[in-house]
């Protein structure tokens, strides 16, 4: 590889510092970014609760420049792989105050009795400035929102929200304001060649274009491949696991776009969920939806479509609302390029068509014709951050006369992979739509379903939950 | 809110700069603890060989139970918990040997390298499958009252059912986490995620076989507890003492989360029998209850627990002839240890599910029942362990709180509402709270503090609770700066540290800042008597005569109420003290007064005083998804006279959260196998923030001083978290709607979505 880097450089306290895999390192290229912080002597407010991305606690804001504006976002630390904070900067708790002088999001928590055991609180506070970082307004609904990714055990939310308001109520300029510029600058001087951290056990690939990216994945079939490393990252943290060979996509900027056509969307595969969620919010409502109860907005600023559909998960939220909106996977390696509907593209159980030497490189979404309705639903046992017990879609056309034209109905977690109910979809084809065709086509969801029993749900209850989505479909497009 | 005072460390948690056991930056050769726990629930150790696992490069030390210098013991009331498997393996994750590396890969190809033959044995994983078995872990214990045999024959009603409630991971936010230190000799310190570090200390005594004053334990904060860290945190901190012993190295040891779920005990699941007699109007004339808790492998805190849920079991209410059962089961599982209410809940769950169903009988409304049956104030106010109901408090807080919540035209409101929906139905609760404060065992009500004053003026308190969130360290600061007088910043409450305060309690029973904050007030009042003796003498020879009764502590100053020419600067006179040769440091002591129970009889007076509550809480639920809102929740709350509102407001509000997720959504499984399936928040699930009431008002009851306890106030950590219970009754009175209240539902805690949709499927099909 031509000017190769071997090491990374990221603003940490206002300084540029410097990680260099020179074969005398400590830190392996899969430390977490919280990892990483929390062995240095003055960043342990940063704290580990899960190690998973589920509690929160370690969240830190990143902020980078996008068009030239620094643009702050919460992120996960124990998430993040050290490598993919490459030119961009830190932000953690003991940044927030200057000197003595508490940040106005630190001193509305401190007033308002928004910490207990204070063990949750720096992750909260974090949450709370890249809020106060965000431009406009902030409604009730982003304050929730924004903290969703973020658990407390002791005060029950309602002082942190007491908090939230009164510091999101009266932004003014802040220190970080004042330093922008400077911070700019600096992240504009961070060279952005291609990355390669080796170590004894461990390489680390961090290509800049999509044509590096496949010589590497050509020449290294079994590479482990990363978008956003939200789910790569838990067999770090959970299974301790060392990874011999990364290959991270999320420096490429071919991959990550988004392109909005009379058709519909064109998404490059590294694009993040929270960005796809604001770009597709007014066309694709349902996306919006079932966004905003996917993970937490820490995991979806971080976490790719390519990822989501690459794991291809029996449980992944996106994979049934794609299949709805007939959406189109392009895979890719260094000599032809292939597309399949989505789902033909899932084989099996975290299995796909993909092979060794090829990439995710974009998805389609269609912007069905208006005469088509998409709605989705999850049932979990939370609201927020929770996996789904039962995830279902349904794509509907209708007649003049109500008569169902067309219908698809998906399901995760009701099977090894998502999929469409076809027997119950055949029952209700050309019937009325209504209350009465749809509870008489609930017993066909047996016909198309054999779940199972899990830590989340048993296979009854998941059974009722799926015949029950029927209805919920009906409640919600009564006509 | 005048005069507001923040929690000490307020500024510390939003900075970053508050220090956890995981952030004290360690000496540079310090170890990494790793522990290796069984895979089998149930079976026997029959041999193991470490030879080559200790060649592994970066490892330090393996143990077994066989380098264990002392007792290989950690049970605390009944000694039934080795600190490492000899032979018999009884849980998933009991600890087996112990390794010290240099970091978490070593000591992992270290455990690979580990030889060991093991027998499987079938374990016992359910409370049923115990119960079947009779494997009790002791023997049944009853408390009676009245004959209820004679009674049942006479009510006009008996009802007859069988409850059940899911156990609760504590989810404190820091996992449970041990420094060790050797010193010189025998010497030993700990930063141990202990709520009662004296014990943590007598155990590692114990362990490595020296004398516990070469032990120190040392806790500044903890990450959050909730009774899981009271016989919890011994564990970890052993361990790590047994290898920096061995090793003579500083060993850290702290559990990944996955890891302190899996192998840390929880509150109890109960299976619990009842039987009702009553009346038609209402009155409740006899109730047998049976208690049956799944304790896990061994003792731990078990029978204290079932103490507390027997106490309990009548809540605010008078029953003239009652009998309670409560027997201990074991199970393959980790032993299930003190949470937040210890017992508690599970009592009054069953008797609230039984006033419920009372009213549901009679046709009457549930509120109704509740308040026909309350303990009155001059009769029926005995409890059936003997002990009177003074300062009733109920029925002042029922008169507000039905009031301000609007409870009955919103009742009617809900019932319109599900007349005319069929997929969404409302249902609304009221439960009451009665708790008791006090640890069930009288001599554990005891504290210590050492108070020191500087020459500059400055105070540090030391004291034997530990600041786990609640506010412990804020209310001892401002108890002992009212003492003398002095502003709130000249007084820091200092870490708390066996060899300071010894032979200390846990910080438990709701009962930090009551004992210890009388503790500290003790010590103050010690060296108060000493600075009125010295002044007297002093302004009497040198100014103005004066007598001890009229100096005050007042605005960082010393005044004589009878001559304010003698007025002196607080740090002066502190000088002046010092100067003359007194002493100005004090040991304080307390003792909860006239508490006495016979554990044969069971009666007696176990308990101080009551806190009293009612909630009201309203739910939506989504009948098609199981999926709940809390619409709207009222509490008010019975703190005595609070000093420091905001603090209490805080426990309450979240002691109700973690109520409603003991309540709702927070569900554990075990595979047949002994497995916790529920490892990990990505499936154990508690509540947050779009789960807490979209109303959420929390008031405290005014004018009503406690006589005879710190600043006239109340205990406030656990009794709140009993509100939850009424999101859960809501929640069954919103499912009931479904079958237009004709049944009651079959519907236990937790009430997740699939549970809720399931009692619903029943209702709907009649089965």
């Amino acid at each position: 590889m031509n000017s190769t880097r071997n090491y990374i450089e990221f603003v940490l306290d206002n300084k540029i510092q410097k990680i260099e895999w020179n074969g005398t390192h400590q830190l392996s290229p899969t430390t977490t970014l919280l990892q990483y912080l929390r062995s240095l002597e003055n960043h342990k407010g940063t704290k580990e609760g899960c190690g998973e991305g589920d509690c929160g606690a370690c969240t830190v804001v990143v902020a980078e420049l996008e068009n030239e504006k620094l643009v702050y976002k919460a992120v996960n630390s124990c998430l993040i792989f050290l490598p993919q904070v490459h030119g961009k900067q830190i932000i953690t708790v003991e940044n927030l105050a200057k000197e003595n002088t508490l940040h106005p999001i630190q001193s509305a928590m401190v007033e308002l009795d928004a910490s207990q055991c204070g063990f949750c609180t720096p992750g909260f506070a974090m949450s709370m400035f890249a809020l106060y970082k965000a431009s406009g307004v902030t409604n009730e609904s982003e304050i929730l929102d924004a903290f969703a990714g973020n658990l407390c055990r002791c005060t029950g939310y309602k002082s942190i929200l007491n908090a939230a308001h009164k510091a999101l109520g009266s932004k003014t300029k802040d220190q970080f304001s004042e330093i922008e510029n400077d911070i700019k600058q600096k992240l504009r001087n961070i060279q952005h060649k291609n990355g390669l951290f080796t170590t004894e056990l461990q390489q680390y690939y961090a290509p800049k274009s999509l044509t590096e990216a496949l010589t590497i994945k050509k020449n290294n079939n079994k590479i482990t491949v990363i978008g956003g490393a939200s789910d790569v990252a838990l067999r770090v943290t959970k299974k301790k696991e060392i990874i011999p060979q990364i290959l991270d996509l999320s420096h490429i900027s071919e991959l990550n776009f988004i392109n909005k056509t009379s058709q519909g969307f064109e998404i490059g595969s590294a694009t993040t969920l929270q960005q796809l969620k604001e770009a597709v919010k007014s066309d694709l409502p349902a996306f919006d939806n079932i966004l905003s109860v996917f993970g937490s907005k820490q995991i979806r600023q971080v976490a790719t479509l390519g990822g989501n559909i690459g794991s291809a998960s029996p449980i992944g939220d996106t994979l049934p609302l794609l299949m709805a909106y007939k959406a189109i996977v392009t895979v890719k390696n260094l000599s032809e390029e292939r597309e399949f509907p989505l789902t033909e593209f899932i084989t099996g159980y975290r299995q796909t068509q993909l092979k060794e030497d090829e990439l995710i490189t974009k998805i389609f979404i269609p912007i069905p014709d208006s005469s088509v309705h998409i709605d989705i639903q999850k049932i979990s046992k939370r609201v927020d951050l929770d996996i789904s017990t039962v995830c279902g879609v349904l794509r509907l056309e209708l007649e003049s006369d109500n008569t169902i034209k067309n219908i698809n109905l998906y399901y995760g977690g009701m099977s090894a992979v998502t999929k469409g109910a076809e027997n119950t979809e055949k029952f209700l084809l050309s019937k009325k739509w209504s209350k009465e065709t749809l509870t008489e086509a609930m017993p066909f969801i047996e016909k198309d379903f054999t779940p199972i029993a899990d830590a989340r749900s048993e296979a009854e209850g998941r059974m009722i939950f799926a015949k029950n989505l029927l209805l919920k479909f009906w409640e919600n497009f009564q006509k | 809110m005048p005069n507001k005072i923040v929690h000490e460390s307020g500024n510390l948690h939003v900075t970053g700069k508050a220090v956890y056991i995981d952030d004290i930056n360690t000496p540079s050769n310090t170890l990494h603890g790793f522990i290796v726990t069984s895979p089998i629930a149930k079976g026997i150790l029959k041999s193991f060989d470490l030879s080559d696992a200790l060649e592994t490069p970066g490892v330090h030390a393996i143990l077994s139970y066989k380098d264990i210098p002392g007792q290989n013991q950690m049970g605390t009331i009944v000694h039934d918990e080795v600190i490492l498997v000899e032979k018999d393996i009884e849980f998933i994750g009991q600890g087996l040997f112990i390794i010290a590396a240099d970091n978490e890969h070593c000591a992992l190809n270290a455990k690979a390298k580990i030889k060991m033959e093991i027998e499987e044995l079938e374990p016992v994983i359910s409370l049923e499958d115990s119960m079947k078995l009779g494997l009790k872990l002791h023997d049944t214990i009853v408390m009676e009252s009245g004959n209820i045999n004679t009674e049942f024959a006479k009510c006009d009603h008996i009802i007859e059912a069988q409850i059940e409630n899911g156990g609760q991971e504590h989810w404190y936010l820091e996992t449970q986490v041990s420094l060790a230190i050797p010193g010189e000799y025998d010497e030993i310190k700990i930063y141990s995620s202990t709520q009662h570090p004296s014990e943590t200390q007598a155990l590692i005594a114990e362990a490595l076989h020296v004398g516990k004053h070469a032990v120190v334990v040392e806790t500044r904060r903890l990450g959050g507890a909730f009774g899981g860290k009271e016989t919890q945190a011994n564990n970890v901190a052993i361990w790590a003492s047994l290898l920096a012993n061995k090793t003579q190295k500083p060993v850290k040891i702290r559990l990944f989360r996955d890891e302190d779920q899996k192998i840390t005990g929880k509150r109890h699941p109960f299976l619990i029998n009842y039987k009702i007699g009553f009346n038609n109007d209402g009155i409740i004339k006899a109730y047998f209850v049976d208690f049956n808790a799944n304790a896990g492998y061994s003792s731990d805190l078990s029978m204290a627990i079932l103490a507390r849920a027997r106490t309990h079991a009548e809540n605010a209410y008078f029953i003239p002839n009652i009998r309670i059962e409560s027997t201990a089961w074991k199970t393959n599982i980790p032993s299930n240890t003190a949470f937040r209410g210890f017992g508690g809940p599970q009592g009054i769950y069953a008797i609230e599910d039984a006033m419920e169903r009372v009213a549901l009988k009679l046709g009457k409304e549930p509120a109704e029942i509740k308040y026909k049956n309350f303990y009155k104030h001059d009769i029926n106010n005995t409890t059936p362990y003997g002990e009177i109901v003074e300062n009733n408090r109920i029925y002042t807080i029922w008169d507000k709180i039905i009031e301000d919540s609007d409870y009955y035209s919103r009742k009617k409101k809900i019932n319109e509402f599900n007349k005319n929906n069929e997929f969404k139905k409302r249902g609304i609760a009221l439960t009451p709270v009665k708790f008791g404060i006090s640890f069930n065992t009288p001599f554990l009500n005891q504290a210590g503090s050492l108070v020191n004053i500087y020459t500059d003026g400055t105070v540090l308190v030391n004291h034997g609770g530990i600041e786990m969130g609640q506010g412990l360290h804020t209310k001892i600061g401002q108890i002992v700066a009212d003492e003398f007088g002095i502003s709130l910043n000249k007084v820091k409450v200092n870490a708390t540290i066996t060899s300071t305060v010894p032979n200390t309690s846990a910080t438990a029973a709701s009962s930090g800042t009551d004992m210890n904050g009388m503790a500290a007030k003790n010590a103050a009042d010690k060296l108060i008597a000493r600075f009125k003796e010295f002044l007297t003498k002093h302004w009497s020879a040198n100014t103005y005569k004066c007598q001890p009764e009229n100096i005050i502590f007042k605005d960082n100053k010393v005044i004589d109420l009878g001559n304010d020419l003698n007025n002196i600067e607080f740090t002066e006179a502190v000088n002046l003290l010092y100067l003359d040769r007194i002493s100005l440091s004090a040991q304080g002591f307390y003792k909860t007064p006239n508490l006495y129970f016979n554990n044969e009889t069971q009666k007696g007076r176990p308990f101080h005083y009551f806190v009293w509550g009612i909630s009201i809480s309203e739910v939506e639920l989504d009948i098609l998804t199981g999926r709940h809102k809390i619409l709207r929740t009222d509490i008010l709350h019975d703190t005595g006279h609070s000093f420091n509102e905001n603090i209490d407001i805080g426990q309450i509000e979240g002691a109700f959260i973690q109520g409603v997720g003991w309540c709702t959504s927070e569900e554990m499984k075990w595979d047949k196998k002994g497995n916790l399936l529920n490892h990990s928040p990505d499936t154990y699930k508690i509540p947050g923030i779009r789960d807490i009431p979209e109303i959420f008002n929390v008031e405290l009851l005014k004018n009503a001083p406690n006589p005879n306890t710190i600043k006239q106030s109340k205990a406030v950590g656990e009794p709140p978290f009993i509100h939850g219970l009424s999101v859960f009754f809501a929640i069954k009175h919103a499912t009931a709607a479904v079958n237009d209240h004709k049944k009651y539902p079959n519907l236990n805690i937790p009430a997740t979505h699939e549970k809720i949709i399931l009692a619903i499927d029943e209702l709907k099909n009649n089965k």
